[in-house]
């Protein structure tokens, strides 16, 4: 039998050193968040999120939050919690809309970058994603939209591969069912 | 030719070679190379996606204006500011025009070629304002004063003690030199910097017509930051980067990090369009769209699809030119195959003049190239216009045009060579030493001599007894097979004779032009060509044999195309086309005889070398394979065995002997780790190279041509 979406995507984007978590739910989400975490957590809007009440979760999990104003704060935060949109398979890719200033903070600065996605989400490759990524565009007039595989790395030392280099040290996927089927939202 | 521009080249291929320590990292790195890129493309069809992929860059670059008008229509609706540079001096004055207006003192950059090739950050610095590069690799050559010699990883010629020192300079604290400790650095040193910025610029790897958008394929990081955090955004794109559509754009997302490193796909592919929210407001978002010489090489009849070129670096990846003296040497700011065709048009003819000649012809770029681009036809048309432009040499240019096109002066001229070398062969076949200036030739391979008696004269005396012949055959043998391997001609017609085939030899064929045409000289080939076409086609033969691949690029390909537009020649080109083979693909595919051997006294351990132009040109290389396996020798496969030898004809005499020695000898040290007792191929000219490499080093294994081999086996036979 083929590889179903949600397999391939969680075997390509572990060996993209992405850490992927299956069947997550919102206390164990934040209490995974709050055993990973150093520093604080940067926490920007997102709908699917928010629906969730991850915010309260979180607190009570004792983890120290920045909400609103990132910007002045992003800089020195640990950690950054995002929504997604939707995933992409073949590349073990996460699609992030990011067109919202501290949506791009969150996922850009802080070493670590929690991702919380839905696993009925996954579309099979780039050229499925392109439906989705034409609809963004065709909702918003402006647009900054990123598909992060992996954490950030280099090779340009002597070609060796070296995780973690100016973004996120380490990207973690937490596959939430049920928490939203719209690719349009994070 | 510029004496002294050839000087400083020459000493720079001597600095390069001196440093085996670099081209033992890029040799290493073009092997790994392969192995992830064939990983990351499995279970996909690159043929057909880069048929995809040229395709569309075609129809862009053909109408290239529409789609430059719809991104730009549809980026100014998103808030994008735009300005179109004629030149790189005008992307420059924009860019630092802004940057005083804004009054910025400090501008982070991310890895972009198009700045690379604009010079932009000293056009910055010289406005007064600091650039700092974001990019490791390209900080780190920033630091050390140094260009990138390569286009997607700038520091791949410098090693991690050097960096080490780099760094240390800039924390004014000793610096260990282990890798993931110096990248921790170059995070901590540069992450306030983002914040500090008052611009930021990076380059584009796609603009998308469809959308005014562009996007980003990066696996840093910085990109990502350095488009978010300063106020104003700065994107300098070529505008050869345009797409029609997104499903274009995610095609090209889908190979360029595939085959660039081998990657499935970069952290980070980020698509911008328009002015997004930035701090209270909104972002100053400028897009310099780039022609500098664009326009004009999209015009270009010969060279145009280097306009299709993605920048995914491959075809410096396996380069053996590239891998032999690095990409300081083997480019300009681009570098690599496509940087010698990007250099003339845009930095000019001059700064490509020594590089269209540093290209060894062995196409294997042509093979890994996303964008389907023939970068080795292109390559040959500069060296025509350089030719045209400089002169290609008064002493080539005699022979070309006195000597070669006059075909009985060129063959008794070669007669009386083989006269005259009489006092260096001491009687032998090849030459182990040549005295005073010409020593240098045969320091490192022996060279075989003119034969006595050209495979012409000896022709017809051929007995050659064949019943009833299965077809009309004529040889065409070419300078080499001629006038220095007549002995293979001579096994041709023993096997032929063997498979009920007759062989004839028309005198009047001349050498197929080649070596004229790869020194810049086209006029003679075309003579050369039509001598040719009369010749073989006077009796009407059924095939064209060859047993030099070079030969027979020329013929099936070549000549077509030299006389394409010549009403009298055409058809008679595409006639003589059609009717040449080479000599293993005949007895394979025609003949259908490969069992004909079967049984013949073997075993021998057999290594099969593959002729850049027999693989890469004509296509063929499983047919000598399967006649090799016939004859009963263990076929064992070397390593790399579809690499070039480092022949290139006169690349080895006379324009690159010391690049050639280097790529000879990766060549002997392979075919020495196979085991074999016998290197086989199907090219006079490898033969020489190897050969002549093997009989210097004094190595056991010997080099023969497939056909030789064949012949063998069937007098041992008998
Ligand atoms: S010419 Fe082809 S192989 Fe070379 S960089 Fe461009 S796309 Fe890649």
């Amino acid at each position: 039998m083929a590889e179903s979406n949600l397999d391939l995507f969680i075997r390509v984007a572990e060996k993209a050193s992405a850490s992927v978590l299956q069947d997550c739910d919102t206390v164990f989400a934040a209490t995974y968040i709050s055993e990973h975490l150093t520093g604080t957590l940067l926490l920007p809007h997102s709908p699917s999120l928010q629906r969730l009440g991850i915010q309260d979760t979180l607190a009570q999990a004792g983890v120290n939050l920045v909400t609103g104003d990132v910007r002045q704060q992003a800089a020195a935060a640990g950690g950054g919690l995002t929504g997604a949109n939707f995933g992409i398979a073949d590349t073990g890719t996460i699609v992030l809309e990011s067109t919202d200033e501290a949506t791009r903070l969150a996922s850009t600065l802080p070493e670590q970058h929690f991702v919380l996605l839905d696993p009925g989400k996954i579309l099979v490759d780039g050229i499925a994603a392109v439906a989705p990524l034409r609809a963004l565009h065709q909702r918003d007039a402006r647009n900054f939209i990123a598909y992060i595989t992996g954490p950030s790395r280099t090779a340009d030392i002597e070609r060796v591969l070296t995780i973690g280099v100016h973004g996120p040290k380490q990207l973690h996927i937490l596959l939430l069912p049920g928490i939203s089927d719209d690719p349009l939202e994070n | 030719m510029d004496k002294k521009r050839n000087q400083l080249y020459r000493t720079q291929i001597d600095q390069a070679l001196a440093t085996p320590k670099l081209q033992q990292a890029l040799h290493q790195f073009g092997d790994t190379y392969l192995l992830a890129r064939e990983n990351a493309f499995a279970g996909l069809d690159f043929e057909a996606l880069r048929t995809d992929i040229s395709d569309m860059k075609d129809k862009v670059r053909d109408n290239l204006e529409h789609y430059l008008d719809e991104f730009c229509r549809n980026a100014e609706a998103a808030g994008a500011t735009l300005y179109h540079a004629a030149s790189a001096q005008q992307a420059n004055d924009y860019i630092a025009q802004l940057a005083v207006t804004k009054g910025a003192k400090l501008v982070v950059k991310s890895k972009s070629m198009a700045s690379e090739e604009t010079h932009l950050n000293d056009a910055l610095e010289k406005a007064g304002t600091r650039v700092l590069e974001t990019d490791l690799g390209e900080w780190i050559i920033q630091l050390a004063g140094q260009r990138p010699s390569h286009m997607v990883m700038p520091a791949i010629h410098m090693f991690k003690e050097e960096i080490a020192e780099l760094f240390g300079k800039e924390t004014g604290q000793e610096e260990p030199a282990e890798i993931e400790h110096l990248v921790e650095v170059a995070r901590q040193q540069l992450r306030q910097s983002y914040l500090d910025a008052d611009i930021g610029i990076t380059g584009a790897n796609i603009a998308v017509a469809e959308t005014g958008g562009i996007a980003l394929v990066t696996n840093e990081g910085n990109a990502r930051l350095t488009s978010t955090l300063p106020a104003t955004h700065v994107v300098l794109v070529g505008i050869e980067k345009l797409v029609p559509t997104l499903e274009d754009a995610a095609k090209i997302v889908q190979v360029l990090p595939k085959n660039a490193t081998g990657q499935l796909l970069t952290s980070y592919v980020t698509w911008i369009r328009g002015a997004v929210p930035s701090g209270d407001g909104t972002k100053d978002l400028h897009i310099v769209l780039l022609d500098n010489g664009r326009r004009t090489l999209a015009a270009s009849p010969n060279c145009k699809a280097a306009l299709n070129c993605i920048r995914c670096g491959a075809c410096a990846n396996v380069c053996p030119v590239y891998q032999t003296v690095g990409g300081h040497v083997f480019g300009h700011i681009y570098i690599g195959a496509i940087g010698i065709i990007l250099t003339a048009f845009y930095h000019g003819l001059e700064h490509a003049a020594e590089l269209v000649r540093a290209c060894i012809g062995c196409r294997a770029c042509v093979t890994v190239c996303p964008s389907k681009i023939d970068l080795e036809s292109i390559i040959l048309s500069l060296r025509e216009q350089v030719g045209d432009a400089e002169g290609i040499g008064a002493g080539k240019a005699l022979v070309f045009r006195k000597v070669m096109r006059n075909r009985k002066l060129f063959h008794s001229l070669i007669r009386a060579a083989s006269l005259l070398q009489k006092p260096v062969t001491r009687g032998e076949r090849t030459i182990r030493h040549l005295p005073l200036f010409f020593s240098s030739l045969t320091e490192w391979r022996t060279l075989p001599t003119v034969a006595e008696k050209p495979l012409r004269d000896l022709f017809d005396n051929l007995p050659q007894q064949v019943e009833q012949p299965r077809y009309k055959v004529a040889l065409y043998g070419g300078c080499a097979n001629d006038f220095i391997y007549p002995e293979l001609g001579i096994d041709l017609v023993t096997v032929m004779n063997r498979l009920d085939i007759q062989v004839s030899y028309p005198k009047e064929q001349n050498c197929c032009g080649i070596p004229a045409l790869y020194s810049g000289d086209k006029e003679t080939a075309v003579e050369m060509a039509k001598q040719n076409i009369d010749a073989l086609l006077k009796d009407d033969p059924d095939f064209v044999l060859t047993t030099c691949p070079t030969c027979t690029i020329a013929l099936q390909r070549d000549f077509v195309e030299h006389l394409h537009d010549n009403p009298a020649w055409v058809d008679k080109a595409r006639r003589l086309a059609a009717i040449t083979v080479d000599a293993a693909s005949f007895i394979v595919n025609q003949l259908q005889a490969a069992d004909r051997f079967e049984g013949l006294p073997g075993p021998e351990r057999v290594t099969y070398h593959d002729a850049c132009h027999l693989k890469r040109g004509v296509g063929v290389w499983q047919e000598p394979r399967e006649l090799i396996r016939a004859t009963g020798a263990e076929l064992v496969e070397m390593e790399h065995a579809d690499r070039c030898c480092g022949f290139g004809g006169s690349y080895s005499f006379t324009s690159h002997p010391d690049i050639s020695k280097n790529i000879l000898n990766d060549k002997l040290k392979d075919i020495e780790n196979s085991g074999a007792d016998c290197v086989a191929m199907d090219c006079p000219g490898c033969l020489m190279q190897i050969r002549g490499g093997l009989e210097k080093q004094e190595k056991k294994t010997r080099a023969v041509h497939t056909i030789e081999l064949l012949a063998e086996r069937l007098k041992t036979k008998s």
